[in-house]
């Protein structure tokens, strides 16, 4: 039996009966990526070709904003809660008391304060695509933010999937969306590695010689004409059937999930995350997601997804930011730590959201509800400028008064920091129509 | 009455009107007089020389010779001018150039949208380069005067038209800062009390309306979380003033209620690249109308294809095929269907089988998109097979089929098989996952067991669909005497029930009205708790154990609370009249007779859309249980037709599923031609479907000549015909077995994944099956070389209902001479690569 979350005991809870295995986005030739097109949108942006990577931690549930980044010390006490700012290793940054070790990290981050463009949906996915889940809905729907990297630069190793999504499922579906690959198909969607098909990643009962075979008749008989399906599913399938082919025949990516691989102490940085408290229908605050993440991103995967907690506070709001707060401050920190220490920080961006606010007034179980208006986001690494705290709510944290940021200028921003620039760059829809990745361009404060 | 409807005759004069509702009043607009005029109707090809512009009408009554008439100064009217074109009536609206006299009485936007200035009346021609229009005239009236408004039926659907009502804003259960309207306006009784009571009356300031809060608030003066939502000025703005200034009146009880949107044009053919104006009137309880196209919501199912204005323009793009627009307003829904032609000819069309043929190759002809070739038998044999019977054709069936000569073997192979166990094993095992039929618990299991037997018996017998269904809505007692009360033991609640029954049988999914007014639909609240009234004498009682208990139907009189008024609601029917069930019937018979009856407008629609997607993989309406006006059918005539035939037939499955097989749509090629790749909802060509996973696995265990056990089951039982959907597989897992947790198909997942791949090219499994000792490639090993050729030959027949090309054949003969050594093996490789292959995989 193969471990995948390090030990059996630090399995992540809440993992579902049904354990899909996905993958995409690997082989070249499916999405007619050429060498050349790498070095064009590399060039772009005046970067070398170095690996960049994006972890995407989505707070599914949504995140008070006003209990995180900005404390509304002004507000009245029915709307500012019980948490008080600390100040950070920035002057004049200041951010919620649950966040100790991050505050010490301040310099290196950039919290966005007045995010908007939200819509009122309890789903991962503005937070993957940088759009809404109707735009294109008839042919698939926009790509994620992984598809639409594996796409474009395609694998960085042929056994190693580009995009990796660790959302464990939830019974809530949609907080545990990895991301999907929109109009371009199953191919391009995020490999998501838990259940018993992980077995199958390792060659049952035939040697390497004898797969070799095998895939030489498989291809000279599979010759059915493809253009048949215009539904995408056998081209998945032809897709999915390279990559599985090229994960038999190495092991790099199954290494890469396996934390008793890890050096103990680094694995001890992180914490377990444990107990679950406040998960229910969401994710659990499975700590070792985060560094299950960064080796991905070592061993060659650009982008990772996980969903983080279960942060839909309706009740006991500020019990819940404590707890899933507390938690994400030692594993982020880690993260940061780690991956400052290898070098990697400058061209690792992790983004930290969710997928709206929450309201200014505490409601009578002490929770907040749904709050579109305005949402906030954590930004580290990357390249980015970090020290620095961009926009403002006003006295009661309803709405941005200062430099509202749009969802889709963060979703810009992480593809600047891949090497893609998010203004110039398009996709080709089935249609043959090119759709821009986003229609805003990313933060400038922050490039 | 729609534009469809209006004589052709050009040479004799000809008037039509439509009744503008302003308020209270009437007026009767006259739109055309002229002898030579033209009312464009779509598709027509009747053309006659000179003048190619004309007026759309508008008119939704035939009385004649009464103007256009703009009763106050917020009237307003959208025009829609046109050209005649061979293939169709063009827009012109925003492109001609109008021309009235006298001057300053009204003024036209660019486009077309009559805006009145002051009392009088105008003739209006439009132009374009030499070409004009003939006149018509509109007159306006009680420009001056302050016309009493009503609250529901004029200030409501600014707050729908401009989102402060949506679910993300005030409309949302809680409100927003303390403000809550009803959701998307469905109680105006309500919203009226919010804004006129609630707090302290600041929203609302008759004595300076302008420092209203409602009206601070919109224009952002006084800070808005939601933003500016209205301009200074604006003439919603002028017409909230209005309202305020007038003391927000709600309106009299004999004010008339709206009963009827239509949409101006019902269809048009569009060419890629071109627009649209629409109009909308309104219709009230009164007879009389209204022009309310800019209060109207619209929305576009396909926003890649065509998207549309605010002000109802709507844009096509550059993709052939069909596009609905929906435009909604105070609860009713119209829609305009757009088709986009792609243009292409064929001399040649397959020949129609039938009424689905008629309506299929219609629409094709429309889109100009040409259906492929008729399927050879080998495909056509392998893709009935599969279909109707859940599994692959047996080596001697494909041998015999191919050499059979008679004309119509294929209609007798569908009669075969519709006759055999595969049939039953196979509907049954669709049904039984969205009936819910699982195993939760190891003592449930008996009852899944007799409820399985009881579908697949239903079915193999033919039972009519109105009585299966009777059978399940109705079931009470134990079930050992009556299985289907396994219905009411997993769909365990009353909320659940009607949704089930509602999402099952009629194709109509009511979880939201049961909170609050159906968003896209129009079922409200009371709908919902009327339908849930018939089950409401439903009695749980204890039985031999708490997995085997008995229900039964208590002497009650049918009722169900409404969850705001209170009010006991008799059970009605979705759409039906309220029923009066005397206490000592069983009221789910009225459901059932009212579910049943020729008449449903949804029972039959549904049943055969979901069949129709079974069989091509896409259902006319998608998803196939989500019957909405708002979510319209790819090809209206072809499900009316079906569902025609359905009742017809005495809802007769068996003869439904035998015409979808029989027609030539269904036995189209998949191959595309040139025109028909892109097409995914026109049927111009079979669409592939990898097999489902149940079915997937007998065929694997079919080729590799194995068997897969179930826990607790007879050895040889196929995935196929197991009797719930809690059998521990892997294998059936990963390829997207539902789990029967909820009434929707949507839980059978067919789409591609790594783990799939994975599992197919390498798990234990798979290789377990390939290499089994006493299995096909063990055995064929041991005969003798010579023989190769017929083996390869007959797993070709077996997998694939055909003979190996030669290329093919040479392929495998050559990697058998290179494994002399280890045959087995050969042979092992050769199976594992067919059963690789997607033309294995797939139904094609």
């Amino acid at each position: 039996m193969l471990t995948i979350l390090g030990q059996a005991s630090r399995m992540c809870d809440g993992i579902a009966r049904r354990s899909f295995l996905k993958i995409g986005g690997l082989s070249f030739g499916v999405g007619g990526f050429s060498l050349a097109d790498l070095y064009r949108a590399e060039a772009a942006t005046g970067r070398g070709s170095s690996h960049k990577g994006v972890i995407n931690i989505f707070l599914g549930g949504g995140p008070p904003h006003q209990d995180m980044w900005e404390i509304k010390t002004d507000a009245p006490s029915e709307i500012r809660g019980e948490f008080r700012p600390i100040p950070t290793n920035v002057t004049g940054i200041q951010i919620c008391e649950v966040f100790p070790q991050l505050a010490k990290r301040m310099d290196k981050a950039a919290v966005i304060r007045s995010v908007v463009g939200c819509k009122d949906r309890h789903d991962a996915y503005q937070c993957m695509t940088g759009w809404f889940n109707d735009e294109l809905r008839s042919i698939g729907g926009r790509p994620a933010i992984g598809s639409a990297v594996s796409k474009l630069l395609g694998p960085k190793d042929p056994a190693v999937p580009p995009y990796v999504g660790l959302a464990a499922k939830t019974q809530h579906v949609p907080w545990s969306d990895a991301g999907n690959p929109g109009f371009l198909g199953a191919a391009y969607s995020p490999f998501k590695p838990d259940g018993p098909g992980m077995e199958n990643m390792k060659l049952q009962g035939i040697g390497l010689d004898r797969l070799q075979d095998r895939r030489r008749l498989l291809t000279s008989l599979d010759t059915l004409n493809r253009n048949i399906d215009s539904s995408g599913t056998m081209a998945g399938l032809d897709a999915f059937e390279q990559r599985a082919l090229d994960v038999l025949t190495s092991s790099k990516l199954l290494d890469a999930l396996d934390l008793t691989k890890e050096d103990p102490k680094i694995v001890e940085r992180y914490g377990s995350g444990k107990p679950y408290q406040y998960q229910y229908d969401g994710a659990p605050t499975c700590n070792d997601h985060l560094l299950i993440a960064r080796r991905l991103i070592e061993a060659g995967v650009r982008v990772v997804s996980l969903s983080y907690g279960r942060w839909d506070s309706h009740g006991q709001n500020f019990d819940l930011v404590r707890d899933h707060g507390g938690k994400l401050d030692q594993c982020l920190s880690a993260l940061i730590d780690d991956l400052d220490e290898r070098g990697m920080l400058n061209d690792v961006s992790v983004v930290v959201w969710g997928e709206f606010g929450r309201t200014p007034k505490i409601n009578n179980g002490a929770g907040r509800d749904h709050w579109s208006q305005v949402s906030c986001a954590y930004l580290v690494g990357g390249g980015i400028r970090g020290g620095q705290a961009i926009g403002a709510t006003n006295r009661l944290g309803e709405y941005a008064v200062e430099r509202p940021v749009h969802m889709q200028e963060i979703v810009a921003t992480l593809y600047h920091n891949l090497g893609i620039e998010p203004e110039g760059t398009t996709l080709v829809d089935p249609t043959g129509r090119p759709q821009h990745l986003v229609d805003r361009g990313p933060i400038s404060e922050l490039i | 009455m729609s534009p469809r409807t209006y004589p052709l005759e050009s040479s004799t004069p000809f008037a039509a009107t439509a009744i503008c509702r302003i308020r209270n009043s009437i007026c009767l607009a006259f739109f055309a007089t002229a002898g030579a005029l033209y009312f464009g109707l779509v598709g027509n090809e009747s053309l006659f020389a000179g003048e190619t512009l004309y007026f759309e009408s508008h008119s939704i009554s035939t009385e004649s010779h009464v103007p256009i008439k703009l009763i106050g100064s917020d009237a307003r009217w959208q025009l829609l001018v046109s050209q005649r074109d061979p293939s169709g009536p063009r827009d012109l609206t925003g492109k001609v150039e109008y021309k009235f006299e006298p001057s300053g009485v009204i003024q036209i936007d660019p486009n077309g949208m009559v805006i009145p200035l002051r009392n009088g009346t105008v003739r209006v021609t439009a132009s374009l380069g030499s070409e004009q229009s003939e006149p018509i005239e509109i007159e306006v009236e009680r420009f001056d005067e302050p016309l009493s408004l009503n609250f529901a039926n004029q200030v409501v659907p600014i707050f729908t038209k401009l989102g402060c009502n949506s679910g993300g804003c005030h409309g949302k259960l809680a409100g927003q800062n303390g403000f809550r309207l009803s959701l998307l306006g469905f109680e105006p009784q309500e919203d009226f009390e919010h804004l006129i009571k609630e707090s302290r009356g600041r929203r609302l300031f008759p004595a300076v309306p302008d420092k209203s809060l409602l009206l601070q608030k919109a224009i952002n003066v006084s800070p808005h979380g939601g933003g500016q939502k209205l301009e200074l000025d604006s003439p919603e703005y002028r017409l909230l003033r209005r309202w305020i200034e007038q003391s927000m009146p709600y309106g009299r009880d004999t004010d008339p209620v709206l009963t009827a949107i239509e949409l101006i044009p019902k269809e048009r053919r569009m060419l890629r690249d071109s627009s649209q104006q629409l109009s909308v009137i309104a219709k009230y309880s009164d007879g009389t109308t209204e022009n309310i196209t800019r209060t109207v919501q619209f929305e576009s199912n396909a926003p890649d294809m065509a998207d549309v204005s605010v002000s109802g323009l709507v844009s096509v793009r550059q993709l052939a095929g069909d596009v609905s627009i929906m435009a909604r307003y105070q609860g009713k829904v119209a829609v305009f269907r757009a088709s986009i032609p792609l243009g292409a000819t064929l001399d040649s069309w397959p020949e129609s089988k039938g009424k689905i043929d008629d309506a299929v190759f219609a629409k094709l002809k429309t889109l100009g998109i040409p259906p492929s070739k008729p399927s050879d038998d080998g495909t056509f044999l392998r893709r009935v097979t599969i279909d109707i019977a859940g599994r692959l054709p047996t080596a001697e069936e494909s041998q015999r089929f191919l050499a059979d000569t008679s004309k119509d073997k294929r209609a007798a192979w569908i009669d075969v098989l519709l006759e055999s166990d595969g049939y039953a094993d196979s509907f049954a095992s669709k049904w039984n996952a969205i009936l819910r039929n699982r195993k939760t618990t190891p003592e449930s299991q008996f009852g899944s067991f007799l409820f399985h037997d009881w579908i697949r018996q239903s079915l193999y017998e033919n039972k009519p669909f109105d009585r299966f269904v009777r059978e399940i809505v109705t079931a009470s007692g134990s079930i050992e005497t009556h299985p289907p009360v396994v219905w009411f033991r997993e769909v365990s609640n009353i909320e659940s029930r009607v949704e089930d029954a509602a999402q099952l049988f009629l194709g109509q999914r009511l979880q939201c009205a049961r909170c609050h007014h159906h968003p896209f639909e129009k079922w409200s609240q009371a709908d919902y708790f009327q339908m849930s009234a018939f089950f409401s004498t439903m009695e749980k009682k204890e039985g031999r154990s708490a997995q085997d208990p008995v229900f039964v139907s208590k002497a009650a009189t049918a009722s169900a609370p409404h969850p705001k008024s209170g009010k006991s609601l008799k059970p009605a029917g979705l759409d039906g009249s309220v029923i009066d069930i005397d206490s000592s019937v069983d009221p789910r018979t009225a459901f059932a007779d009212w579910m049943t009856d020729k008449e449903n407008p949804f029972f039959a629609k549904s049943l055969v859309n979901r069949y129709w997607k079974h069989f091509f993989g896409k259902g006319m309406i998608e998803p196939e249980d989500d019957l909405r006006i708002t979510n319209p059918p790819s090809n209206p005539e072809l499900l009316e037709a079906l569902a025609a035939g359905f009742v017809a037939s005495g809802y007769d499955l068996k003869q439904l599923v035998r015409s979808i097989c029989n027609s030539a749509t269904y036995q189209l090629a998949s191959d595309a031609n040139e025109f028909n790749q892109g097409d995914s909802n026109g049927y111009s060509r079979y669409y592939p479907k990898r097999m489902n996973a149940e079915v997937l696995l007998d065929s694997l265990d079919l080729i590799c000549g194995t068997q897969t056990s179930f826990e607790g089951m007879p050895t040889g039982t196929k995935a196929v015909s197991l009797p719930h959907t809690s059998f521990g597989s892997y294998f059936l897992t990963v390829f997207g077995r539902p789990e029967s947790t909820t009434a929707c198909e949507c839980e059978r997942t067919q789409t591609a994944n790594l783990a799939q791949c994975l599992h197919l090219l390498n798990s234990k499994e798979v290789q377990s099956k390939v290499s089994d000792s006493s299995g096909r490639a063990a055995n064929w090993a041991k005969q003798p070389p010579q023989e190769e050729v017929q083996r390869i030959r007959e797993i070709y027949l077996l997998a694939f209902c055909r003979n190996p090309t030669p290329e093919e054949e040479q392929t495998a003969l050559r990697y058998f001479e290179s494994k002399r050594a280890n045959v087995k093996d050969a042979y092992e490789d050769l199976v594992w690569a067919i059963i690789n292959s997607k033309e294995f995989l797939f139904n094609h």
